[in-house]
This record gives structure tokens, sequence and C-alpha cells, in this order.
């Protein structure tokens, strides 16, 4: 993983508890300017509060209990919540999975995306709105001067969406967190909205950190991959090494229900047999070793770290070597 | 938007229709009125004439229509008491309950508002346990019981506050206050419910991550959108306010209309009692067709669509 050299934001053994379980454990990834990593896993494996905690906007019920989330050489975990607010769509900014609820249904469009011009900017509000205008452009809205006045009721979600995305980019923050920005959104509608990302971190530069359950959009769009699963993360590598010859079970029985990376844009985390276990059963060995057919009971007994396979991929499981086994299974 | 307005004043017409239509029937659900406007010990010449002076000796859909002309008119009949229009004594007690009721509203809102967003956005504070404490109150305590104990407490003991009566503005405090203390908690209860609910959107959590402070994102966007349910309760509460004067009047012995009915139920003046019972009727209606405008004007998903 080349992004190593020089990351812009690297979070480090990130551990989140809630109600005494670490619904994200130990959880690490670095991402360098103008890159994307994608989180990929299954619902509830703890991808969103990992997202929060890099806000410091984790709910009241979760607390992070160990771990740095260092943006450049700043510790964002320990700074004060004033400091924090200067960094927040500043330096890094959020998308939601539903932009139409992350919008005030009280206040038009213009408004909502001027005000976040205006937190970190002195300017008049004249100015913040011909910014927040400008910045519509940008992200290819039609008629932004009708836009501007609208309500988000009268927009439709990919618009939204795009409305989302220039709040969260009108300061130009360094990274930008994407928390399955298109997952409620039209197939055709998702495309663009991926486009229109992509080409922003091309143009501006932004480190980009995608959530996301759909590994035709990880094939598409990131550089590295970083698999998670119940709060731990289970490989991560860069992405075409990671396709090419998946390193954990999980991955690889992910990627066999995608039969040729090309031609499969949706691939459904949900079609291994088994669930998830909930946080509050949590064992001492590998949390996937109910699911895994490799499981062994070193597995049930003891917690596999992430170890190194050379270029950059790294994977969390004691039967590394017997992964031919699975593909063999899967084709 | 005028198409919603024109909706809402269609609906209010038809509901104060139907409160006229059953206060006509409920006057005359026990066959002949008159007997309810003389005194017990009337003769039966004496209500046969009075019967036929009030016209109920017509067919009852003639009288229906009478009525309902008289209303048009704004006659209301005549108080067989005073022998003057039912109306001109209404009116003249009615300045006094608007003052009470405009009192009471003052505590209600001017007190209830700011507690519930205190105790929404200050959840675990001693600030947040003591309000809850005075708003519990405020709930439980019935409202004639709370009158003789701020009467005792304030009047009797501490003389601070005149007991009973009107002209100052200091008589004025102490029956505002046990009126508008039941109000004062729905108000509390509902802001504080509607801000926590709004707390929880993921609006709010959106406009941190654009770095609002928390303060900052309930006074832009929060309240606002919390107002809504409170906009329904606050319809709700002022006509429930006239119909709480009823009892606190005749604590206070404050010379308003909720007085005046007391008075006019106890000497069978029904005409005056048929005025008062159409007049809170219609500030019920009348409120809540206001409430509907105000959602119009805070909310574009009404002003805009319907
Ligand atoms: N506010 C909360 N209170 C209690 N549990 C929560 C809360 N938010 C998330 N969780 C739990 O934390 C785990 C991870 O949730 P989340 O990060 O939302 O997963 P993902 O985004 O990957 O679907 C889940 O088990 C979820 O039930
Ligand atoms: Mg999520």
């Amino acid at each position: 993983m080349d992004v190593a050299a020089n990351p812009l934001l690297s979070v480090d053994r990130l551990t989140i508890d809630i109600a005494g379980a670490h619904v994200v454990d130990e959880v690490s990834f670095t991402v360098a300017p103008g890159k994307v990593i994608a989180l990929v896993g299954e619902s509830g494996c703890g991808k969103s509060l990992t997202s929060y905690a890099m806000l410091g906007l984790l709910p009241p019920a979760a607390r992070r209990t160990e771990g740095r989330i260092m943006l450049e050489n700043v510790d964002l975990a320990v700074i004060s919540e004033r400091r924090f607010r200067k960094v927040r769509g500043k330096d890094i900014s959020i998308i939601f999975q539903e932009p139409s609820a992350s919008l005030d249904p009280l206040t038009t469009v213009g408004e909502q995306i001027a005000e976040a011009y205006r937190v970190h900017h002195g300017v008049s509000k004249t100015e913040a709105f011909e910014k927040a205008r400008q910045m519509l452009v940008d992200v290819g809205i039609p008629d932004p001067g009708r836009r501007m006045y609208q309500y988000p009721f009268e927009l439709s979600g990919g618009m939204c969406q795009r409305i989302m995305i220039s709040i969260a980019l009108i300061c130009g923050p360094r990274v930008l967190i994407a928390d399955e920005p298109t997952t409620a959104l039209d197939v055709t509608i998702q495309a663009q909205i991926l486009d229109l990302m992509k080409k922003l971190v091309a143009e501006r530069g932004t480190a980009i950190v995608l959530i996301t359950h759909d590994m035709g959009v990880v094939a598409d769009i990131a550089d590295d991959v970083a698999v998670m699963y119940a709060g731990r993360i289970a490989e991560i590598a860069p992405v075409h090494a990671l396709f090419r010859e998946p390193k954990h079970p999980y991955t690889a029985l992910l990627l066999a229900s995608v039969p040729k990376l090309d031609d499969a844009p949706k691939a459904d985390l949900a079609t291994i047999e088994g669930m998830v276990p909930n946080p509050s059963e949590f064992g001492v060995g590998c949390r996937f070793a109910d699911r895994c057919p490799l499981a062994t009971d070193k597995c049930r007994l003891e917690q596999p770290s992430l170890v190194d396979c050379g270029n950059g991929h790294r994977s969390a499981c004691w039967h590394i070597d017997r992964l031919a086994e699975i593909r063999k299974v899967a084709t | 938007m005028l198409n919603y307005a024109a909706q809402r004043l269609i609906q209010a017409f038809v509901a104060m229709f139907g409160v006229l239509t059953i206060v006509f029937i409920v006057m005359h659900l026990s066959g002949d009125p008159t007997l309810l406007l003389v005194p017990q010990d009337a003769s039966a010449e004496m209500i046969a004439e009075l019967r036929h002076q009030l016209g109920f000796d017509r067919p009852v859909w003639v009288q229906y229509l009478d009525y309902l002309y008289g209303l048009l008119h704004l006659d209301f009949g005549v108080s067989v008491v005073q022998r003057v229009p039912a109306l001109d004594i209404v009116a003249s007690r009615l300045p006094y309950t608007i003052q009470l009721a405009a009192g009471a509203l003052v505590v209600a809102i001017g007190f209830g508002i700011p507690a519930g967003i205190v105790m929404a956005t200050m959840r675990g504070s001693v600030i947040e346990r003591i309000l809850t404490a005075i708003v519990v109150t405020g709930q439980s305590v019935p409202t004639f019981l709370s009158g003789i104990l701020l009467i005792f407490i304030f009047g009797v003991t501490l003389r601070w506050l005149p007991t009973s009566g009107s002209g100052e503005f200091s008589a004025l405090i102490m029956p505002s206050i046990a009126l508008g203390a039941l109000s004062m908690s729905t108000f509390a209860r509902m802001t504080r419910i509607s801000i926590i609910d709004e707390l929880g959107k993921d609006y709010v959590r959106a406009g941190r991550a654009r770095g609002l402070s928390l303060g900052s994102v309930v006074v832009r966007h929060v309240l606002r959108n919390a107002a809504i349910p409170v906009i329904t309760i606050a319809a709700l509460e002022i006509g429930n306010l006239l119909a709480g004067a009823v009892i606190i009047e005749t604590v206070f012995a404050w010379p308003g209309i909720g007085q005046l009915a007391i008075q006019s139920i106890q000497s069978r003046d029904f005409m005056i009692v048929q005025v008062i019972v159409l007049l809170i009727s219609f500030v019920y209606v009348l409120t809540s067709v206001l409430a509907d405008f105000v959602y119009a004007l805070v909310d574009p998903r009404i002003r805009l669509v319907r």
C-alpha cells in the first residue's frame, strides 16, 4: 500500500464501546490525498460508528475507549469540542446515506449550503449565497439560481445528495467521508453520484473514505479496501490485490458471490450463510468463526490479528494458507 | 396555498355551524325550553305567555331558522332575568376574561416553552430536575386547589397580593398563575418531547457535521421544526383556558364570563349560558383555523404543496 508513506488521515487501533462491547475493535487504516479507501462490510459491522468517531459525533451511547485519529499530525480523538468544530466541514466532511433526512426540511437548500460556508468563513450572507450557487454549478445541478430557493421536499433523492455534496465540499475539505452515499438512490442516479465523487477527488485531491456494502462500487472507485466484520478489520489491501487474491475467508466468500468483477455491479453481502453475531455475543476467538468453512478450535479460542502478507496486503486469519480450499468450493 | 386556506375556512364554517345546531338541539332536548327560562315557581299562565312571547309554540324547524336568522344579526336573545340583550351582558364581562386568559397564556407560554427547551437540551442537569418538579406540580394539582393554595399563601399569610377582585395588575397575578399552570405544564412537556424527537433526526447530526455547535443547530433548525406540534397544542390550550376560567373566576371572585356562566346557570338565565357556550366554541374553532395558517407559515411543505 503506497499510501502508508504519506497518509493524510490515519485511524489507528480505534476502539468504540457500546454497553461494554467493542462494537468497533482496533480498527486501523490510512488514506492519502486524492485516494479512496472503501470500508466494506455487512450492516451493523461498525462502519457508521467509525465514521462518526472521525467527526467526533458518536451517539451518546457510544464511547471511544482507545485509538487515535490522526489528521496529519493532529489527534482528533483528544481535541476539544470547540477545536473539533473548526475541523468539521472544513477539514473533514461527511455525506450520509439518507440525503433528504440530512437536510432541515424547513430551510431552503441554498441557505443550508451557505450556512456551511459561513460557519467557517466570516463573510456576508450575500457572498456565502453566491459561493453556494457556484457550488451547485460544480456539482452539476441545472438551474442553480432557482434550486437555491427550493426546499428539500421539492428535490429528488439524487438531487438532495448533490446538495449534501455541495455542503460537504464548499469549504474545500481534505477528507470526505461518504457513508453509503448511494444506497438510498436509484441505480442510474447511483452511477451519477459516484462519477461526481470520482471527478471531485481527481480535481481537488480530496481523500475519500467510502463506506459501502456494494462490491461493484468498490471495484469502480476505491484504491484500497478495508473489509470489516463485526467491528474488526478482516482484511485490508489495495483494491486489485484484494479482488485478485483475497486473503480472508470472509472476503473470499463475498467475492465468490460476485462471479465476475466487471459485469456484476451489485453483490449482496448477506448471501453468506449464518448471521453476524450481536456485539453482546462476541467471544474470545475470531468473530467470523461461526460462519467460516475453515474454522478450527484455535479460531474459536484465539483472536487473529492482522498479518502482513506483502505488498500492503494484510489479513486477520489463522488459515491464510488454506484459502485455496474456499476458492475451490466457490468455483 | 389558496386552496389550503379555502379548505380550512370551509371546515371552520362547517364546524361552527355544527356547534350552533348542537346548542339549539340541546336547548330543545328537554322538550320545552320555556321551562328552562322561567323561575321555578312560575304560574301556568306566565309560562304560556313567555312561551308565546319567545316563539317556542311554533314548529321546531321554524324556530331553528329563526334562531339562525337571529344569530346572523347578532341577536342572541334577551336575558330573562335582566331583560337586556344577552350579548350585551356577556360583552360587558368579556374584557375581564380576556385579561385573565391573556395573563394565563403569558404564564403558560412564557414559562412553559422555555422550560421545555431547557428540559430537552440540558438533560441530566439540576435545572432540568427542578423544572420537571415544577411541571409535574402544575400538571397534577387541580386548578381550584392551586387557586385556594395561592390565596392562602400569598394573599392571607404573606399578604403580598390581593385575594380577590379585579382592577389592579396585582390582582391579575394569582388567577393568571392558577389558570395558566396546567397549560404551562402541557406546553413544557410538548416542547420537551418535540425537541428531543427532533434532536434524534439526521439533519441535526448533519448540521453539526458542517461545523455548527449543537446550540446553533437547535436555534437555527431544531426549534422551528419542533414548533409544529406545539402550535397544535397552543390552539387547543387557548380554548381550554376559557373553559378553565369558569372555576378560577369563581375562586378569585373575578367578574368575567366564567363567573357569569355560573351565576346564569344558578339563576336559570339560559340565554346567557347559550351565548357563553357559543362564544367558547367560536374561540376553539377560530384558534384552530389560526393554527392551520401558522402551520402554513412555518412549513413550506404545507404552504407550497397543498
Ligand atoms: N446509537 C446507538 N445505540 C446503540 N447501539 C448502536 C448505536 N449506533 C450503532 N449501534 C450498534 O453498533 C453497531 C455498529 O453500528 P453501525 O456503525 O451503525 O454499523 P454499520 O454502519 O456498519 O451498519 C451495531 O451493532 C449497532 O446496533
Ligand atoms: Mg451505517
